[in-house]
């Protein structure tokens, strides 16, 4: 695999000097005549929580999908701790934790073997339940829900159970699509706290989200896209929630 | 990897009620009908013991009377019924299993109309093997259409790509999970076959638990292969109701289509005369003969005969003329059946050849011919039967004849005793061998391995190309 490497796996200890956990090159994707994404350049390094804001249809969710190997660029690259993704797609996403919009799970599977299975599959190795149960609960799941059955859980139950994959994957990076859609707002608060845990251990986060309180909340920095083009990108230490959102609109407006 | 795939896609089939209840019912009907065929199959094969030492019994008790009028007392032969035979009764409810021996006539018991509509007819009744061949993949059909469809729709497919895992690992884990839910009804049902093979088997030795295990085999490649085929339509198909129409469609025409085609396609290719033009065809041969095949004309024979001994009456002739005319009628007899039955078999053998070869469109045409080949119940192991009763048939018309020939004068009343009724053997059948079984189906073994590999490179490239969303 040393042939992919491009650069050295960063750590949190990098954060002063960050290298980027998730970079994408010069990044396009086209179906057809649609440009989904162009020429995209975005890096995220270590400890970074990287929100890219956008209407639907903005490149989003494509831009996460390139990252996960999903869809093959048209060109650019996109390189997960330095690995390309195209040249190595099992090894990055293995360095990668992913929490969709909708979480979806095995419906016949408790949340307890969910986690464990996708724990196993993630590379994790076999954890004990006790362990399992802890990071469950660590991610808000009550104690009591984790042995039934996920078809008896809410939506924000099942992205708990999401959310207790990702850190039990212990990966460097996390890609979030929309991941508090739907959620009310204490599950959301929660969801924050637990983003902002994960940024502490120097996990670069990259969530594509049109919440532009949690962006500005919960994020480093945050990248505005447009018809497929990041046509803004800012720390959030430089502004204020209605600077963002005056931002945020006249890009819509352009 | 492959490990904890199949274990979960394990517990999520056991765990559907859908699953339970079909499986619990295909298992059901598996061990009711192994059950049924195999008490069956040992009433039957005892029944046939019990009638084969009745007719010895009155052959050897039929008393003093001319060899002739023996031959044309005859004795029935029973074709025993092999081991396995509860598994898949194959062609025998339509061939039957006896044939009367006489002097003159290879009767004509193999050439029922039924044989001519053996896959059509065989549809009514539930065998085990049917059960194998039919229902157990509509049940692969259930367990694999949502396997990659249905987690696509779900959304699960996407998540689990996320985690790294290899597309290879996954079609090898889900089709091991699938494999290992099948198990919980083929186990019981294999240790169920097993235990009557090893406790109950009345049939002739011919290597049964051998046997045995190449059916198994046979089955598990049949098995195996639907799986990747149910696989390669999931990865395939947009949605699991699309996937599921597909194997549906596919279960369709393998299972009823097929068979029903193959035998209509068969015949069309290489017709077979009605069982009537048969009949009257060999009558008009053994009245008036055929080119290369005389009728022997009763004074020449005279004539000759008495030529070679140079004498000028029968009467005078150290033999009796008549057992050696009778013996010399017999013989172009069995010239006028060799070249009838013959030219039937051969063309029953060209129907079979074409039906293995359409296997290529149906996999259940090849582990159908299979299974009957090794269930010692197809129409190649009856003409092996018929064939060594036929032997035997002409073999004691030609010791009759030449007793009567030897043992007494032209024109004398010749009585013969026990003696010579018990003189002759009792019909010894050895079944042929498995060797000699899979040396006949060669082309059914390839055709499935064909299918195996096929469905299993398939499953491989759909996984390999399949959408994550």
């Amino acid at each position: 695999m040393s042939e992919v490497l491009t650069m050295d796996a960063p750590s949190a200890s990098d954060a002063a000097a960050p290298v980027p956990v998730l970079e994408a090159r010069g990044l396009s994707k086209r179906y057809g005549d649609t440009e989904a994404v162009t020429g995209l350049d975005l890096r995220v390094g270590p400890s970074e929580i990287y929100c890219l804001l956008g209407p639907n249809g903005a490149g989003k969710t494509t831009t996460i999908h390139l990252f996960l190997g999903f869809l093959e660029p048209t060109a650019g690259s996109v390189h997960v701790m330095g690995l390309d993704v195209a040249a190595a797609p099992l090894e990055s996403k293995r360095r990668l934790a992913y929490i969709p919009e909708q979480v979806m799970l095995y419906r016949n599977l408790s949340g307890l073997e969910n986690l464990e299975y996708f724990a196993a599959l993630g590379g994790t190795g076999s954890l004990a339940p006790e362990r399992l149960t802890d990071i469950l609960v660590g991610a808000g799941l009550p104690r009591d829900a984790v042995g039934q059955r996920v078809s008896e859980y809410s939506k924000g139950m099942r992205q708990k159970v999401g959310i207790a994959i990702a850190i039990a994957k212990e990966a460097g990076a996390l890609l979030l699509d929309e991941p508090t859609s739907g959620l009310d707002p204490q599950a959301s608060n929660e969801f924050s706290e637990l983003l902002e845990r994960l940024r502490d251990r120097g996990v670069a986060v990259l969530m594509a989200t049109h919440d532009l309180f949690r962006a500005k909340e919960s994020g480093t920095r945050v990248g505005i896209m447009r018809h497929g083009r990041l046509v803004n990108e800012m720390s959030t230490d430089e502004i204020g929630h209605a600077d963002l959102e005056r931002i945020y609109l006249e890009h819509m407006h352009e | 990897m492959i490990k904890h795939i199949a274990r979960k896609e394990f517990t999520d089939v056991v765990r559907d009620g859908r699953f339970r209840w079909c499986a619990a019912l295909v298992g059901a009907l598996l061990l009711v009908s192994l059950g049924h065929g195999w008490v069956q199959a040992r009433q039957a094969q005892e029944e046939l013991a019990a009638a084969q030492a009745t007719a010895r019994d009155h052959w050897e008790s039929q008393g003093e009377k001319n060899p002739h009028s023996a031959a044309h007392y005859g004795i029935y032969a029973f074709k025993p019924r092999l081991a396995l035979s509860f598994v898949d009764e194959g062609v025998d409810p339509y061939t039957g299993t006896s044939v009367w021996l006489e002097a003159h006539r290879q009767n004509e018991f193999l050439m029922r109309p039924a044989q001519d509509a053996t896959a059509a007819q065989r549809v009514g009744a539930l065998t085990a093997a049917q059960v194998l061949q039919n229902l157990v993949p509509l049940l692969i059909i259930l367990l694999t259409f949502g396997v990659l469809a249905g987690e696509r729709e779900q959304g699960t497919l996407r998540q689990l790509l996320a985690t790294g895992i290899g597309r290879r690992e996954l079609a090898v884990g889900k089709a091991l999970g699938v494999a290992g839910a099948l198990m919980l009804l083929l186990v019981p049902a294999a240790v169920v076959g097993a235990a009557a093979l090893v406790v109950g088997s009345t049939g002739p030795a011919a290597s049964p638990l051998a046997r045995g295990t190449v059916l198994a085999g046979v089955y598990l490649a049949y098995f195996a292969a639907f799986v990747g085929l149910g696989l390669a339509v999931s990865a395939w198909a947009r949605s699991a109701r699309t996937a599921l129409v597909v194997l549906v469609g596919v279960w369709v025409v393998n299972g009823l289509v097929a068979p029903r085609a193959a035998v209509d396609l068969s015949k069309w290719i290489h017709p077979t005369p009605s069982a009537v033009e048969f009949a009257h065809t060999l009558e008009q041969e053994m009245a008036a003969g055929v080119e290369g095949i005389e009728r022997p004309d009763r004074a020449a024979f005279s004539e000759g005969l008495l030529a070679e001994y140079g004498v000028e009456r029968a009467e005078d002739l150290p033999v009796n003329e008549v057992g050696l005319y009778l013996q010399e009628s017999e013989e172009f007899g069995n010239r006028i059946f060799d070249r009838n039955y013959g030219a039937l078999w051969d063309t029953f053998e060209r129907q079979g050849l074409v039906h293995e070869a359409l296997a290529v469109a149906a996999p259940l045409l090849a582990v159908r011919t299979l299974s009957m080949g090794l269930a010692g119940t197809d129409v190649e192991q009856h003409r092996h039967f018929a064939t060594a009763a036929e032997t035997y048939r002409r073999d004691m018309m030609r010791q009759m004849n030449l007793d009567l020939a030897e043992n007494s004068r032209t024109g004398e009343l010749y009585l013969a005793g026990p003696e010579l009724w018990a003189d002759v053997p009792p019909l010894q059948y050895d079944a042929p061998t498995l060797g000699w079984v899979l040396g006949n189906r060669l082309l059914s073994l390839l055709v499935l391995g064909a299918w195996l590999a096929g469905a299993v490179l398939l499953a491989a490239k759909r996984v390999r190309l399949a959408e994550v969303a």
